[in-house]
């Protein structure tokens, strides 16, 4: 049996999978109010309710997602952190600095990873010091193209830590190193990255250490404890407690990896997640969710943290009616619940009631509403009604071309590419949410492409939570010349030989993969493993070749271990 | 999060499976490092810098600027379309407002490509630059443009292109062609009889520094261009003075060419030639958006800058103080075309001016004998008629009626063509009417 649960800003979702007879089905689901100052306290509330009616004990792994990153972030709830940054020549680092405690230092390692200055010892103690007077127990050390080579961030680490080498830390609680956050060059987002990871680093900790305890006073001490990540796969829990800020804005990924384990998706589609006040648009490209091309913002601050690509619109169910000049409006604010549900504005909701599409609440409370809006805008109520709706799909749509647009636009760097160039050109609409259902005929007016709403898409979201797989991807990246093998975000480096080639690139970085979740206790399918680039490039000094500079980056992607109803 | 003072679209297009050779300078890997640096830095991350795809150069968009034997498929690859392609794009971004200043920095180059092309000169095919100026005076009228070359080698083909367009100013700042590659280039070499002083060439001594170099800016290039007027400044964005480029013997940083462009404000630069593909290119690339954008360059710093590396000798200052001493002049007060057998600037014979080019393909090895006629008309600009035979092609013609010709020259454009048709001898006949949009092409 599988748990799903996700903590949602208004309600936490939680289902109960069983497999029976090949087929995955929903044991037990439920649906139990957030209280944002007690997170725990909705997670057991929920599993409570969820497992009355199942047995704990062939519960086998729980999968979880939470806001209470995200949270402690927008509500500033965050520790504060020393920030030790090695940069280099190139734009000022200070523009980047992402809070008080933040020292650059003149180290300066080139985009080869040749270390063309050291870090100065007696810089790195003052620093240091520093943050130590200020009782500052959490630190980010990042350096600038550490991906190629992490010296700095270790000589920093060391000092932080005060020991020599990589045994554990001593005289801090938590360091993130740049370069564990991943291969990917962006100076400005690994500082970031590593800021937030630290900052959320202690109250994500104490969380993980309660949900342990709870699990236990429920009799799930036995479960395999996974958190969903933004880019729709979970990472287990002891994972996560070294990497908090992957945690974040997991909400978005969980509905659409429901609508992967709900519909069977082969082609280029449109998943749209209408829910009270807003729309979540995302795009899948044969059939796999897309993913954003280097990370999300958080706060006002790019980061690295991988998500699945979402567009959200200020457009949802509750989304208020309101007429300017001639023009019929909906959204993008809430002023409160439909009128179906006791508020005074006509809302999205209410329309599709009038209309005909829907039966939610107190049909002719909506109708009184809209009747009495559009009597003070001298305008009959059914061409209200049915101009908000067209107005909410024309939005919809809008927004959806421009999203795959946007996606159709991005750079390409090959000429093969460029000429061979994959469109994206979205063959079908998947629909969930509360408004999914009475919004089926106006989208597909709207965008004449097939529409689905799955039967289960209530909790989707729990059941996308339940059932995604474990992800990863990391970046390898060899250098003939120096002999040198390196996979950042698993600290790996290794000599090679210099007739090291793409091949023997591409079977390491799918064996170190496969080892590192191996390590984790996920197993990995081989076919699983996916390489999204690889490239070889031969080096020229005058006119000979002097090696090879290899990159090739490998991924599990997300997807989810069953699919719903066919085993 | 940073912003931009200057709204920048990037066309990056590194042409990571295209090269000449596998060990030739201008290969695969040459922007490699720079991706990796504007990446690292997050240029892209900040407010007001966006990447943008490179559109693809039509067989048009060529035609428009050259006469390609024998045909355009055969000169330019793929890579050249999509090279052409992105500073198409770069100058659409412009044009349409979108963005107030782009920066094409897209391989392979384009500024040795001249009029006619039978094949690679310089690394280069087809004249990125021209045909992207073409397709902005094809979509949005006649525009006053200043190209502004900052390749150490001399743009022959932009200023073989543009010899006698008096709408387009072409400067060139350039190692000294006794010393470089092509050649070319000299203070004389001041545009044809009716564009004289659109055409100007600074040659610079080696071993010419930042200093040297801000000196000419301050001093020859920045008067004219005041004078000028330009609608549209372009700049053809070469690397290849760095002090540590392979292939040449300048003293440029990359805070030198970051102030130059800073002073040039360019609307538009393109990327041409540069070899210090580690050294130099991440960092002058970088200096370059930054200054384009704005933004403070000063923290960007080469790996191997000493302070010696800009070191300019006293001899080679007082040569370039005498340089911008004269320079102006020839803008300003240009003499008089001189149309004796003598003076090897061409003639002008039966109301038309002639003149005969050698060329050398030193990339493809193809040598190209030329006659290059353009009508005497107080008008337009004159209808241009070519002959040219290569050891890769047979004589061939190109006749071009240009976009503002009044309707004696386009009658001759057509009587040529007709005539050429009918008398036969040419191989490959090429023939454009710039006025009405007209391309015609024999012999295929």
């Amino acid at each position: 049996m599988l748990l799903g649960i996700d903590v949602g800003g208004t309600h936490t979702d939680a289902v109960a999978l069983e497999e029976r007879g090949g087929c995955m089905e929903t044991a037990a689901s439920c649906k139990v109010p957030t209280d944002h100052d007690d997170l725990l306290g909705s997670v057991t509330a929920a599993l409570r309710e969820v497992l009355r009616d199942v047995d704990p004990a062939r519960a086998v792994a729980l999968n979880l997602s939470t806001t209470l990153s995200t949270n402690a972030i927008v509500e500033g709830k965050v520790e504060d952190v020393g920030v030790l940054v090695s940069a280099g020549p190139g734009i000022d680092p200070h523009l980047f600095m992402p809070c008080r405690h933040f020292y650059a230092l003149d180290g300066y390692v080139d985009h080869r990873g040749n270390e063309v200055r050291s870090l100065r010892g007696g810089q790195v103690r003052e620093a240091v010091e520093a943050c130590r007077k200020d009782g500052v127990r959490v630190f980010a050390a990042v350096g600038k193209f550490s991906t190629r080579h992490p010296r700095h961030e270790r000589v920093m680490r060391n000092a932080l830590c005060a020991v020599d080498g990589d045994e554990p830390c001593e005289a801090a609680d938590f360091v993130t190193m740049g370069h564990e956050l991943g291969g990917t060059l962006n100076f400005p987002r690994r500082v970031a990255t590593a800021y937030y990871n630290c900052a959320v680093w202690r109250v994500f900790n104490e969380f993980a250490e309660a949900v342990k305890r709870s699990l236990d006073d429920l009799g799930l001490g036995h479960v395999r404890v996974n958190v969903l990540k933004a880019d729709g796969g979970t990472m287990p829990l002891a994972e996560s407690r070294r990497m908090p800020v992957q945690s974040i804005f997991s909400g978005p990924a969980a509905s659409v990896m429901g609508i992967v384990a709900l519909c069977d998706i082969v082609h280029d589609s449109v998943i749209l997640d209408i829910g009270g006040t807003t729309t979540d648009i995302a795009v899948f490209a044969d059939g796999a969710p897309l993913v954003e091309r280097e990370g999300i913002d958080i706060g006002s601050l790019p980061t690295l943290v991988r998500a699945l690509k979402v567009r959200s619109i200020g457009m949802g169910g509750d989304s208020a009616i309101s007429v300017l000049a001639d023009e019929v409006r909906v959204g993008p604010n809430r002023l409160g619940p439909s009128a179906c549900h006791g508020g005074e504005r006509p809302t999205l909701t209410d329309a599709l009631n009038w209309v005909g599409e829907s039966e939610v609440g107190d049909v002719e409370a909506s109708r009184r509403a809209l009747r009495d809006y559009a009597a003070s805008h001298t305008m009959p109520a059914e061409v209200l009604a049915g101009r908000a709706m067209e107005y909410a799909s024309r939005t919809i749509h809008r927004e959806t071309r421009a999203l795959v647009d946007e996606i159709n636009a991005k750079p390409v760097y090959t000429i093969h590419e460029l000429l061979e160039g994959k469109q994206v050109v979205p063959r079908k609409i998947y629909l969930m949410g509360g408004p999914a259902e009475s919004m089926r005929s106006p989208l597909f007016e709207r965008f004449k492409l097939s529409v689905e709403v799955p039967s289960d898409y209530a909790v989707a979201n729990a059941i996308g939570a339940a059932l995604t797989r474990t992800t990863w991807d990391l970046e390898l990246f060899a250098d003939t010349e120096r002999n040198v093998m390196f996979i950042p975000s698993l600290s790996y480096r290794e000599n090679i030989p210099s007739n090291y080639g793409l091949e023997q690139a591409r079977r390491d970085a799918v064996n170190q993969l496969s080892m590192h979740l191996d390590a984790m206790g996920v197993k990995l399918d081989k076919d699983e493993a996916q390489i999204t680039h690889a490239s070889s490039f031969n080096m020229v000094k005058g006119f000979d070749m002097v090696g090879r500079n290899i990159r090739v980056r490998c991924q599990v992607r997300p997807g989810v271990t069953h699919r719903m109803g066919r085993g | 999060m940073l912003k931009a003072d200057k709204s920048l679209g990037i066309i990056f297009f590194p042409a990571f499976d295209w090269a000449i050779s596998p060990t030739h300078p201008e290969r695969e890997e040459r922007l490699l490092y720079t991706q990796d640096q504007l990446r690292e830095e997050g240029i892209f991350d900040i407010e007001g810098i966006d990447e943008y795809k490179p559109s693809v150069a039509s067989v048009e968009d060529v035609e428009r600027v050259h006469f390609c034997f024998p045909d355009v498929p055969s000169v330019a690859t793929r890579s050249h379309m999509v090279s052409a392609g992105g500073a198409i794009r770069a100058a659409e971004l412009v044009m349409s407002g979108e963005k107030e200043r782009a920066f094409a920095m897209v391989r392979p180059p384009g500024h040795h490509a001249m009029k006619v092309v039978h094949g690679s000169r310089g690394f280069c095919n087809i004249n990125i630059e021209a045909v992207m100026l073409e397709h902005i005076r094809a979509r949005h009228g006649r525009k006053r443009v200043a190209i502004v070359d900052t390749d150490c080698h001399h743009g022959d083909g932009t200023q073989d292109v543009y010899w006698h367009d008096p709408d387009t100013l072409f400067i060139s700042m350039h190692q000294d062609g006794r010393t470089l590659y092509p050649g070319s280039g000299f203070p004389e070499e001041l545009g044809g009889p009716w564009a004289r002083g659109r055409n100007l060439n600074i040659p610079l001594p080696p071993g010419t520094s930042d200093e040297g170099f801000l000196a000419v800016m301050q001093r020859v290039v920045m008067p004219i261009l005041e004078d000028f007027g330009a609608d549209l400044v372009i700049n053809s964005a070469g690397q290849d003075n760095h002090f540590s480029d392979p292939i040449t013997n300048m003293n440029l940083s990359a805070q030198g060419y970051a102030r130059m462009n800073e002073m040039l404000a360019p609307d538009i630069a393109v990327l041409e030639g540069g070899y210090a593909i580690q050294g130099a290119l991440p960092y002058v690339n970088l200096g370059l958006c930054l200054a384009m954008s704005g933004m403070d360059y000063s923290g960007v710093r080469e790996p191997d800058f000493t302070p010696d590396s800009v070191h300019q000798e006293k001899r080679i200052t007082e040569y370039i103080d005498r340089l911008c001493d004269v320079m102006p002049e020839l803008y300003f007060n240009p003499p008089a075309f001189d149309g004796s057998e003598k003076a090897r600037e061409g003639v002008i014979s039966a109301g038309w001016f002639v003149r005969h080019k050698d060329i050398y393909y030193d990339v493809d090895n193809i040598s190209e004998a030329q006659t290059e006629m353009v009508r005497e008309c107080p008008d337009c600009r004159g209808t241009v008629r070519v002959e040219t035979r290569s050891t890769n092609n047979p004589l061939c013609l190109g006749v071009e009626v240009p976009a503002n010709a009044c309707d004696a020259c386009r009658d001759e454009g057509y009587r040529i063509l007709e005539e050429a048709q009918l008398k036969g001898g040419f191989r490959y006949i090429q023939f454009i009417n710039r006025r009405d949009d007209e391309v015609v092409r024999h012999g295929f």
